[in-house]
């Protein structure tokens, strides 16, 4: 509490006042450059998106939903494994259980809500409480910035992605009597995951940064996502319903483009060559597969370029 | 009472919030337009199943409700100025009662305009279905709004925890694991819905009309009580 | 008003813990009218105590009372009160005066505009007052919520930190504003990390330091028992029976007790002496001392702290 450095001229009745060396000292250190800057953004980034060393409520969120989507992969897996050992050995790829190829289609729906949650929270605090002029007066300017945040924030979503799916590999390789058969068998399928997990992770992450780019609050971004999400699907799919029957049939196709939960669930079921759960009913699919990649880019690719422009310009 | 409504009133309208909830209530109307327009075969079901259930009811109602009713106390709380509030010399619930109107007053012109055209313009302007889906929903959007309140008080993650309750439980458990519709405040408002007007909704369900007063009430009664009660025991920052 | 003798605030065996940390510890003590100073370093649990005197914030033990009753959930007392807490966060979006008369009506305030005009005029901010509170300097902000704290006219202030912000002709401003509550008959409470600010009007001073009641009364009275107070001092040495023998006879010295395991603890009123005169006895001697350390300087050096920083 007592500053025990300093001594004090209490006492002594001097008028003119003295300045004492309290010892301090220029830095002398290594002075890191702009890629230490955004490098540490980077980090700053998955630790916020994780909720790492913050209390234990800020975790249980993001925590939640990753259980969640490993429970998904484990659920399937657990099916799969039951079949092999109650109805037969490949019964499981015989009966066409959901596998791989419609992992990601069935937890769409939870992988972005996690990204409506946790995509606000990379951006919107720091501009609330004006943190962002503090990075932006380091060697870092604000593309470096909103491309550090966007790369933590893909980097989470991809992992998220990739590990349910790496579970049911797991299990469906495991509940075989010979696991490096079934390897064998498929390894087709891991570069097809990997794939699909990461174009799931970038269209994701773009489009949630792009709309948190719009507001300081991070409850409105995320209620807006969810709608986004949640809403265009069964929006798209009563209307393109009804205009299939009436029309020929692109009206209905491309209203059914803009359910903006199937865009990457199209470009999975194109790499993994068949139609997941989700997408068997959407009348896009029948778009030609260029036509659905194109749109994917298109809907991965604007926005975040968009929220690079909001964010290049910016200064302290 | 009507000090701390207003103040409400004023914290929960900003242009940006009133925009969203526009787009989101327009989105049922632009839909159910289209379906009348071009001459079609949909049955009352599934249009009921698609655009009242799944959207306005199980969607749109709960979203808008969210985004308006955890500020209420949400902000104040982080802001630190809810002491303003508690320090004055009323009792709890005079301040949970007029920010949970406040928070229907707010969100229920969008959804109840949303829903009254919708029916209207699906139903070919009969006034009992139109009256029947407008007071479900509004008694929807009055559940959701008490459990949502509770929420922004209860914990400074309201918004990840409700979205997850809206997706999860009332979008995906509800809509496939039948058991859960005993629980769900989307289930109850369609009841309502069909208890109200039940020459023109089938009745699918498996909870009576009574039963579905009885219960929405309990709930927007249970949450209020539960707000009052997380009102008097919390450390107020 | 209230009787002298009777106190108006009563704070007992309070304690407060947040997990394993212990914010206010068995802390037990009356506040009578007038100006009290709450007075502490930063983090020591005053605005702690201060969020149970005005039921915020529950207690983990003891009992706050307030006019003889008790003030946690006690929604009928708070209009006798008027608190302003250590937050400066206000309603940006609300003009000064529509502040100022909200808080008023909820205090269930007759003649409201002529109160509401009284209030801002005592905390001389008539000019700012239809303003937005978002466009405000952090003085103007902390004034304002002072007028919303007085409006209904309390009979308790209590004011948490409330000068931050403030500049020299506020402060002085201010501090003539108290004591006139205080003449009234009013009972006010103030916090501060700053003696200053709190020896300048206080009657009554509290000393809070780690959660702890420290020091209780005047300010010229916890100086002087300070002062009076005998000091611990412990000295490890080789012989520690003759070194006893030998400082016994000290006039500085009050007492001299061995401890089992050999040290021995001097209680000394006039420590300056005994840092000259012991190690010259022990050398006189040829005692070997290994330490000589004060065991109670915590109180002292916060103290010092406090009338020096």
């Amino acid at each position: 509490m007592t500053d025990a450095t300093a001594p004090s001229p209490r006492g002594t009745e001097e008028l003119e006042g003295t300045v004492f060396d309290i010892g301090y000292q220029r830095y002398v250190g290594p002075r890191e450059g702009r890629n230490r800057a955004r490098w540490a953004v980077y980090k700053d980034g998955l630790r916020l998106a994780l909720g790492l060393g913050r209390g234990a409520r800020a975790k249980v969120i993001p925590w939640f939903f990753i259980t969640l989507l490993g429970v998904i992969g484990l659920i399937m897996a657990l099916i799969a494994g039951a079949v092999n050992t109650y109805i037969g050995p490949n019964a499981a790829e015989a009966l066409d259980l959901p596998s791989h190829s419609d992992y990601y289609g069935i937890a769409s729906i939870v992988f972005f809500v996690f990204a409506a949650v946790g995509a606000p929270e990379m951006l919107c605090p720091d501009r609330k409480d004006g943190v962002i002029n503090l990075y932006l007066v380091r060697p870092l300017t604000g593309s470096d910035y909103v491309s550090a945040r966007w790369l933590a924030f893909f980097t989470v979503m991809v992992s998220v992605a990739w590990l349910p799916q790496l579970i049911l590999l797991a299990g469906l390789s495991l509940s075989n009597a010979n696991p490096g058969d079934y390897l064998l068998e498929n390894w087709l399928d891991i570069p097809r995951l990997l794939t699909a997990g990461l174009a799931m992770a970038a269209y994701t992450t773009s489009l949630a940064m792009f709309v948190a780019s719009f507001t300081t609050r991070r409850a409105y971004a995320s209620v807006f996502l969810v709608g986004l999400f949640v809403i265009t699907a069964p929006f798209t799919t009563g209307l393109a319903a009804e205009l299939a029957e009436d029309f020929e049939n692109t009206a209905g196709q491309w209203v059914s483009m803009f359910n903006l939960s199937n865009i990457p669930v199209h470009v999975n079921d194109l790499i993994f060559d068949d139609v997941s759960l989700i997408t068997s009913v959407a009348p896009a699919g029948e778009f030609s597969g260029w036509v659905l990649v194109g749109w994917y880019f298109l809907w991965t690719l604007v926005p975040a370029g968009l929220l690079w422009m909001r964010y290049r310009k910016l200064t302290p | 009472m009507s000090s701390v409504y207003l103040l409400t009133l004023r914290q929960l309208s900003g242009r940006w919030r009133l925009l969203v909830m526009s787009v989101l209530a327009l989105m049922p109307v632009v839909l159910t337009e289209s379906l009348v327009l071009f001459p079609s075969s949909v049955s009352v079901e599934e249009f009921e199943l698609i655009v009242l259930n799944t959207m306005l009811a199980g969607s749109i109602s709960p979203l808008v409700v969210l985004a308006i009713a955890t500020v209420a106390f949400g902000n104040e709380v982080e802001d630190r100025t809810l002491a303003n509030l508690t320090l004055a010399p009323i009792p709890r619930w005079q301040i949970v009662i007029p920010k949970l109107f406040a928070t229907i007053s707010v969100a229920m012109p969008f959804i109840a305009i949303s829903a009254l055209v919708t029916t209207h313009v699906a139903f070919n302007a009969d006034a009992t279905a139109t009256l029947a889906v407008t007071v479900s929903i509004v008694a929807g959007l009055a559940m959701y709004a008490s459990v949502f309140v509770f929420l922004g008080l209860a914990t400074n993650q309201a918004i990840g925890v409700g979205l997850l309750y809206i997706v999860l439980w009332e979008g995906f458990f509800t809509t496939y694991v039948s058991g859960v519709r005993v629980f769900s405040i989307r289930a109850y408002s369609l009841a309502l819905m069909h208890g109200l007007d039940e020459r023109r909704f089938a009745d699918t369900d498996n909870l009576g009309f009574g039963v579905a007063i009885g219960v929405s009430a309990v709930v927007f009664v249970g949450f209020v009580l539960l707000t009052i009660r997380r009102l008097r025991r919390m450390d107020v920052p | 008003m209230t009787n002298n003798a009777e106190p108006v605030i009563r704070v007992d065996h309070v304690s407060r813990w947040f997990g394993s940390v212990v914010a206010v510890s068995d802390v037990t003590f009356d506040i009578k009218p007038g100006i009290t100073g709450l007075l502490g370093p930063n983090g020591a649990g005053k605005t702690t105590l201060l969020r149970m005197i005005t039921g915020l914030a529950d207690v983990s033990d003891g009992a706050v009372t307030v006019f003889g009753q008790p003030i946690r959930n006690n929604h009928a007392l708070f209009g006798r009160i008027g608190v302003m807490s250590e937050h400066e966060t206000v309603y940006g979006f609300m003009k000064g005066r529509d502040f100022v008369k909200i808080m008023g009506r909820l205090r269930g305030v007759s003649d409201l505009d002529a109160a509401v005009d009284r209030a801002i005029e005592l905390v001389d901010l008539m000019a700012a007052a239809d303003r937005p509170m978002g466009t405000y300097s952090r003085g103007m902000r902390q004034r304002m919520r002072l007028a919303a704290t007085l409006v209904h006219d309390p009979e308790i202030l209590i004011l948490d930190e409330p000068l931050n912000g403030a500049d020299p002709v506020q402060r002085a401003h201010f501090q003539d504003l108290l004591r006139r509550f205080a003449a009234e008959g009013r009972t006010i409470v103030l916090s501060s990390h700053i003696l200053e600010e709190v020896e300048q009007v206080a009657d009554t001073v509290l000393l809070i330091v780690n959660g702890k009641l420290a020091a209780s009364g005047g300010f010229r009275a916890i100086r002087a028992a300070l002062d009076k107070r005998p000091y611990h001092v412990r000295v490890v040495s080789d012989s520690p029976r003759e070194l006893a023998a030998a400082l016994v006879t000290l006039d500085s010295v009050d007492a001299v007790h061995i401890d089992p395991d050999g040290a021995i603890m001097v209680l000394s009123s006039n420590v300056r002496v005994l840092q000259i005169e012991l190690p010259l006895r022990a050398d006189a001697a040829s005692i070997r001392l290994f330490r000589v350390e004060p065991m109670d300087d915590s109180l002292e050096s916060v103290f010092g702290y406090l009338v020096e920083g």
